[in-house]
């Protein structure tokens, strides 16, 4: 019971949070690039509710915009890695044998190559916007994903309800969906969120480094990395909100995703 | 019915079941009684064509004087559709736990006769009447439902179809004993009304002399005896059997 609080508390979180990044232009009465020199550096006040930046720029509007880009990247990154994750893991498990080693030996080959540096590979050659970033992100982060299905594949295979299914001749895309995939939704779906997770950060540490998203798209981790410098000359609000909602997010999301963990929520057993 | 001759089965290389003949009569039950690992289970699996990767098979298995083991004929895979029914052992895992009974026993039954969904629907809605279970359970999830129950629905399905020939794998063993009795008394009933043949596959020797009339003794992969149940238990021939029948309370 207490586990169900907690979890639609943080799920009531991260919807506020969507929401507000969702409807940001109608919030927030400035645009996201509109400067105004006479302002520059204002405290959170009246005019401005989070204050403005070096460039007289509302923070609010920015923040709000930011989560945008931050979220859409990673929602198009995970449904990309869930996509290949589950053909990828689904062939290799329902298949198995030989081509299940080769496929899994070869993920282990890519599991053994820290991510950031592909991605940084990727990057180098792209420099692009929004979406490359979301691809970058969507190709590197299916391999856990690939795992489960596969290990999910593989328990399922065994299982008597897909052995009559056979025997009866249902035809193998329904097996593969009805019996093998559908019951593999609880932990695909729990891996999803936690890669979900890993994807927000994702971009937020590359665009932390500078090399993310393009300067005049505002991106949480863009914010970031301008508010380094405004930080020392004391401009706190700066930094320290887009640092909050992305913390927040990610605690919301990891919350959610060790909820639905629990194994008392599971009724798959078989 | 069924006759079995000459079939032996490999898993990896490795010998399971060797040169085993036994005859299924028509319209009676035929208990295949053996410890684990004896290989019953797996000719089960051969005759089902549901062996586990790197299986192989030779023999004969003709059903009607069709060979069940000729796993690439078209006929054959119509025939073991049309023909044949099974229930497993732990009815909990025959069922997919993420789909609502109604839909899996339509898969299960109704399709196989080629019904439409009201038709199933008013004829299994009859069936599982008569077995003393509650139509509501069609709207249920697998889950839901006791091991018994889904056992019982898994016999309502063979009832549905009236196959000529029902295998049933161990059913019996993940059930309590009260349980164990009323299914035996469903399994009877299912050949007395139908005359299905029936070919129970158990470890449980008081099952055997409870339901079947005839039986085969397996033991390490090779039939060691066969015929009616009332021959073998007054006159067991092979050492193996008569520890079999010492060894019961």
């Amino acid at each position: 019971m207490k586990s169900r609080k907690a979890l639609i508390f943080w799920c009531a979180l991260l919807l506020v949070i969507v929401c507000l990044t969702v409807f940001a232009q109608f919030i927030s009465p400035y645009g996201t690039n509109e400067m105004n020199m006479d302002r520059i550096y204002e405290e959170p006040g009246k005019n401005h509710v989070l204050g403005t930046d070096h460039l007289g720029r509302d923070v609010m509007t920015r923040l709000l915009e930011g989560g945008k880009a931050t979220l859409s990247i990673a929602v198009v990154s995970v449904l990309m890695s869930l996509i290949i994750g589950v053909i990828y893991g689904g062939i290799s498990g329902y298949i198995g044998g030989f081509v299940d080693v080769v496929m899994m030996r070869f993920l282990e080959a890519l599991i053994a190559i820290p991510s950031v540096i592909i991605i940084l590979a990727f990057q180098a050659m792209m420099q692009g916007g929004v979406w490359s970033m979301a691809f970058i992100i969507g190709i590197t982060n299916w391999l856990v994903t690939a795992r489960i299905v596969r290990s999910e594949f593989i328990r399922l295979r065994e299982a008597e309800f897909v052995q009559m299914a056979k025997m009866f001749g249902t035809p193998t895309w329904k097996i593969i969906l009805q019996h093998m995939l559908r019951n593999s939704i609880p932990a695909v779906f729990v891996v999803t969120l936690f890669n979900f997770a890993g994807a927000v950060f994702m971009e937020v540490s590359l665009s932390f480094l500078g090399i993310g998203v393009p300067p005049s798209i505002p991106s949480w981790g863009s914010m970031l990395y301008y508010a380094q410098n405004d930080i020392l000359i004391g401009a706190w609000w700066i930094g320290v909100f887009p640092g909050l909602m992305i913390f927040a997010t990610i605690l919301a999301i990891n919350f959610i995703g060790e909820a639905l963990k629990n194994p008392e929520r599971r009724r798959l057993n078989a | 019915m069924l006759e079995i001759s000459g079939l032996t089965i490999e898993v990896d290389q490795k010998p399971i079941v060797e040169q085993s003949s036994f005859s299924v009569p028509h319209g009676k039950i035929t208990s295949i009684i053996g410890e684990s690992g004896s290989g019953k289970s797996m000719t089960v699996a051969a005759l089902l064509d549901i062996l586990p990767p790197g299986g192989r098979v030779c023999g004969q298995a003709l059903l009607n004087g069709m060979n069940l083991l000729d796993y690439a004929n078209k006929d054959m895979k119509a025939l073991r559709k049309s023909h044949i029914f099974t229930i497993f052992q732990d009815a909990a895992n025959s069922f997919n736990p993420s789909v609502k009974m109604k839909s899996q026993l339509y898969e299960l039954a109704g399709r196989r006769m080629n019904d439409t969904l009201s038709q199933f629907h008013t004829k299994m809605e009859n069936v599982l009447q008569d077995l003393g279970l509650s139509a509501t359970l069609m709207e249920q999830y697998p889950f839901e439902l006791s091991g018994g129950m889904l056992q019982r629905s898994m016999i309502a399905c063979a009832f549905y179809i009236k196959p000529k020939l029902l295998i049933a794998d161990e059913p019996t063993s993940a059930i309590d004993v009260i349980l164990q009795d009323e299914f035996i008394e469903l399994l009877k009933l299912l050949n007395v009304e139908y005359g299905t043949t029936i070919l129970f596959i158990t470890h449980d020797l008081d099952v055997v002399v409870e339901v079947s009339e005839e039986m085969v003794v397996m033991h390490d992969g090779k039939v060691v005896e066969s015929g009616k149940v009332k021959t073998l238990f007054e006159r067991p021939q092979h050492s193996y059997t008569k520890r079999l029948l010492n060894s019961r309370f």
